[in-house]
């Protein structure tokens, strides 16, 4: 028995240890930030972002976790300090990788927070920015499922506002779950999110 | 067996021996606590957070020595390098950022609106969204403390100083011609569109050294830097039309805006109390050009305008009425290039040429006059630390002002006068912690007309009281040379100068703002003349003099109730002075003791609108009444107007827009003029000066057509 774990411990190790130190930390933050621990997660990703210069990835996710996490955040001050991180952080990605589809539905996301926090005030500024940022990913890839959702997703929300028919977005909505059944990321650590949201979305489009 | 476990064991503590351990505890400048920083080795993989009580521990494989950064949302990244192996029980503390959002912020006498400053008083769709603004952004600043309402006039009176002494910048360059073209009792406007800025700073007083020729206030625009994307937007209003047209590329942009106004139509609907020959009519172009290089910016401004409009106005001095024609054209170009020198040097240069030509008839009398303007303005920032900053700078103003005068016994009369003027500036930002810093600034100007240098000192501080609440200081030397109405026809005068001192109170929080502001104002070196107006036959002199105290008070509130914002304004204002043709020191005619103004804005969703109301109430200006004795001795009633909009958003892309003036029509009266000569009762007669029309109606509607189909003109209205 004693044997068996020797071995047993003996292989993890080796199987560890033939992981390059970019796997290991990716793979720890995305399971600190699957266990809730956004903010160790979003430092482990900065570390890896300084110890990686040249890869997007690790900023861009420090940076959705900044977004994310601000989502239902009232108090100003915070939200600034968060997003104006976040800001720092896409610009970082964006400045390694140009013209990147994934970065800008990012972007784009980020200005959603701005106007979910204070439609009056940002919405008139924000709203035309993001329908470009929006425009000018599926330009570049029409069929990213997280594209063609969060653009779905904004144009039913604007839609929603002018009470105007959402159900032509629903469409969209399943075609994005369509796609993002037949996505196939580049590395393991490249963007794959956003199909369970999708899912969610169509089932109010369903009521 | 026992000797594998035992080597395995040995193994894996030689492993433990090779790592060392970094631990400690980070703390902020209160010693409290800082959790969830980010502490690790710089370049490498190893580090961890802060725990709730501070304090953090991980284990690396490097050696030698490295860097340790600690960083932390609103406060100075801190990093320390050493020999690995030494990093154990640190205690860190990490300085508070200067910088982050509730810092202290150096804003005595200072309003701004838009996206990107800390504390705003305005947002940036309100200049187009007040009621009673009619998309002036000069008649949104009217509703903000700190403003007489001279409501026939229209251009910004600021704590006690007429029009001139406030000047307006683009892009920190001199606008020289900022307002529309008038007449006696119509009001002017603001000359170029609101849509094309995306920053407001109105200062009342105590302002930057960087900022000079002004003696009351200025205002600063900035220009949109990058435009969000292609759009057309078509304007059908009541008074005319608008078209504009923005194209994007990868590091440009360039915008067009054409509009052509004519009061023709709305006046055949609404007579007002002028015998318009030709009613008023504009044409004017702007265009915007903007480059990105690789560590700047270059932006090209260029407006043009052509106005024209004859009249005929009642006149207690004239039966048949007093006739006025008036023709101008308008060309302001600008340009300026901001960039990054290297990693604390920053620079700024930009300039910006003015010609301003403009012919009067006053029944038999034409005045032809044109204005060539130019200033360049170079500027560096010297980022020493975060804490000092210090910026430094130089410009230049050329004029050269020519009229002619001709009547039906002098045939064409020409002078003018041409004025050079240089300055230079330094200023410093000292930030001695989050809680209180300092601004100290010195400007030095000299002109050729006068051959006289002056020395203005500027400062300013604010310290905060509470998280919410903070105190701040300002007090400065300001100079401006007289208008060219006076130095066309004399060069020998001086400098005007006043002096301001201001203390400020403001509260911050929850959407809810509060500020009071008390000030003094003193007034020297003021331009005197003879004569009822200014001419070759008066004599001029620097003897006049004054002085203006008051308090501001500002209260907006965003958040109380859903869907509806409204703010406070209320001044009072206490001042007199002796200059122009004054007898004797008076409260000028352009002066109200109390101003309050309350606009509040609300949206219904289910109508998907924004409704709107701007009241505003102003105790009474003085006027001379020649029966009794003395000046300016007598109060005309107060003005009272209450004005109401509606925007309908019809669908995304087009909007109907309709607003009222003066809804309740109030008979306001600005003023009174009395005949020249007494009647045979030895009385001089009089009229009441009242605004040409009580109430002002718009109808507009505003279309945009783009390619994402979302855009629209609200921050056009």
């Amino acid at each position: 028995m004693k044997h068996l774990i020797i071995i047993a411990a003996f292989l993890v190790s080796f199987i560890s240890h033939s992981q390059t130190n970019y796997e290991k930390g990716m793979q720890k933050a995305f399971q600190l930030w699957g266990s809730n621990q956004s903010t160790e997660a979003s430092n482990l990703f900065e570390r890896i972002a300084g110890a990686e210069p040249d890869n997007w990835l690790p900023p861009y996710y420090a940076a959705q976790i900044n977004i994310t996490s601000s989502f239902g955040e009232r108090d100003k001050e915070k939200l600034a300090q968060q997003l104006g991180k976040a800001q720092d952080l896409i610009n970082d990605a964006t400045a390694l990788s140009k013209n990147n589809p994934e970065i800008m539905v990012l972007q784009a996301l980020l200005h959603t927070a701005w106007v979910a926090y204070d439609g009056a005030t940002y919405g008139a500024t924000l709203s035309p920015k993001v329908a470009q940022l929006y425009a000018k990913a599926s330009q570049i890839d029409p069929n990213n499922p997280r594209v063609v959702f969060c653009k779905a997703e904004w144009d039913m929300g604007s839609a929603r506002y002018f009470g105007q028919d959402t159900s032509p977005f629903c469409k969209d909505i399943e075609r994005a779950i369509e796609l993002f059944a037949n996505f196939k990321p580049e590395t393991p650590f490249h963007p794959n999110w956003g199909a369970e949201r999708a899912e969610q979305v169509l089932n109010t489009c369903k009521k | 067996m026992k000797i594998l476990t035992a080597s395995l064991f040995l193994l894996f503590g030689l492993y433990i021996h090779a790592q060392s351990t970094i631990n400690g505890l980070v703390l902020d400048e209160k010693n409290r606590p800082v959790m969830g920083a980010n502490i690790y080795l710089e370049g490498t993989y190893d580090g961890g957070s802060t725990a709730e009580d501070g304090t953090f521990s991980f284990s690396t494989l490097e050696t030698g020595t490295k860097s340790l950064v600690v960083s932390f949302l609103s406060f100075e990244t801190f990093t320390m390098a050493g020999d690995v192996t030494y990093m154990k029980d640190l205690t860190i503390k990490l300085k508070e950022d200067v910088n982050a959002l509730d810092a202290v912020v150096l804003s005595a006498g200072t309003f701004s609106a838009g996206d990107n400053s800390k504390v705003n008083v305005l947002k940036p769709l309100d200049v187009v969204t007040t009621a009673s603004a009619l998309g002036d952004f000069v008649g949104a600043l009217q509703t903000l403390p700190g403003t007489t309402t001279v409501a026939e006039d229209g251009r910004l009176f600021v704590r006690g100083g007429d029009a001139e002494e406030t000047q307006i910048f683009i892009d920190g360059i001199r606008v020289f011609s900022p307002y529309t073209p008038t007449t006696n009792n119509i009001p002017s406007r603001g000359r170029y569109s609101p849509f094309l800025f995306d920053g407001i700073t109105f200062s009342t007083g105590g302002y930057s050294a960087e900022y000079g020729q002004a003696l009351s206030s200025v205002l600063l625009l900035n220009t949109i830097d990058e435009p969000d994307q292609e759009k057309t937007d078509i304007g059908i209003m009541s008074v005319g039309g608008t078209l504009g047209n923005t194209q994007k590329w990868e590091k440009s942009s360039v915008s067009v805006n054409a509009s052509y106004i004519n009061l023709a139509p709305y006046i055949a609907l609404f007579p007002d109390r002028n015998d318009w020959i030709k009613p008023y009519e504009m044409a004017s172009g702007e265009t915007v050009f903007r480059k990105k290089t690789n560590s700047g910016l270059i932006k090209l401004y260029a407006a043009f305008d052509a106005t024209n409009f004859e009249l005929i106005q009642e006149d207690i001095n004239f039966s048949e009425g007093l006739r006025y024609k008036l023709n101008n054209k308008n060309l302001y170009v600008n340009g300026s290039y901001s960039g990054v020198l290297n990693d604390t040097w920053s620079v700024f240069g930009g300039g910006s040429y003015t010609r301003a030509s403009n012919k009067q008839g006053i029944m038999e009398r034409n005045i032809n006059s044109v204005d060539n303007a130019f200033h360049a303005k170079v500027k560096f920032k010297n980022r020493v630390s975060n804490r000092f900053k210090i910026y430094t700078g130089a410009e230049f103003f050329s004029t050269d002002f020519e009229e002619s005068y001709g009547d039906e016994t002098i045939n064409n009369v020409n002078y003018g006068y041409k004025d050079n003027l240089a300055a230079a500036f330094a200023e410093a930002d000292i930030f001695i912690s989050k809680n209180l810093a300092f601004k100290l600034g010195l400007r030095g100007e000299y002109s050729t007309v006068f051959k006289d240098f002056t020395f203005a000192p500027r400062v300013s501080f604010a310290y905060k009281l509470s998280k919410a609440s903070q105190l701040s200081m300002a007090y400065g030397n300001f100079y401006q040379n007289p208008s060219s109405n006076i130095l066309k026809f004399t060069q020998d005068v001086k400098s005007q100068n006043t002096s301001h001192y201001i203390l400020n109170y403001q509260y911050n929080a929850d959407r809810k703002l509060f500020r009071a502001e008390a000030y003094y104002k003193k007034y020297n070196d003021l331009v005197k003349y003879s004569g009822y107006f200014p001419s070759f036959q008066s004599v001029f002199n620097n003897d006049g003099y004054g002085y203006a105290k008051g308090i501001d008070l500002f209260w907006r509130d965003n958040s109380s109730f859903k869907n509806f914002e409204y703010w406070l304004s209320y001044s009072f204002l206490d001042t007199e002075r002796d200059y122009q043709n004054y007898p004797t020191a008076a409260q000028p005619n352009f002066v109200n003791t109390h101003n309050l103004s309350v606009v509040g804005k609300y949206w219904i969703d289910k109508w998907r609108s924004q409704v709107g109301f701007a009241y505003s109430w102003a105790s009474g200006r003085t006027y001379t009444n020649p029966n009794k004795a003395g000046f300016l001795n007598e109060t005309a009633k107060p003005f009272n107007s209450l004005s109401l909009n509606w925007a309908y958003l019809i669908s995304p892309q087009k909007i109907l827009y309709a607003s009222v003036n003066n809804a309740l029509g109030f008979k306001n009266v600005n003023g009174y003029q009395y005949s020249n000569t007494p009647d045979m009762n030895g009385d001089f007669n009089r009229r009441a000066l009242r605004p040409a029309a009580d109430q002002f109606f718009f109808i507009g509607f505003f279309w945009t057509i783009s390619d994402d189909k979302k855009s629209n003109q609200l921050d056009n209205l």
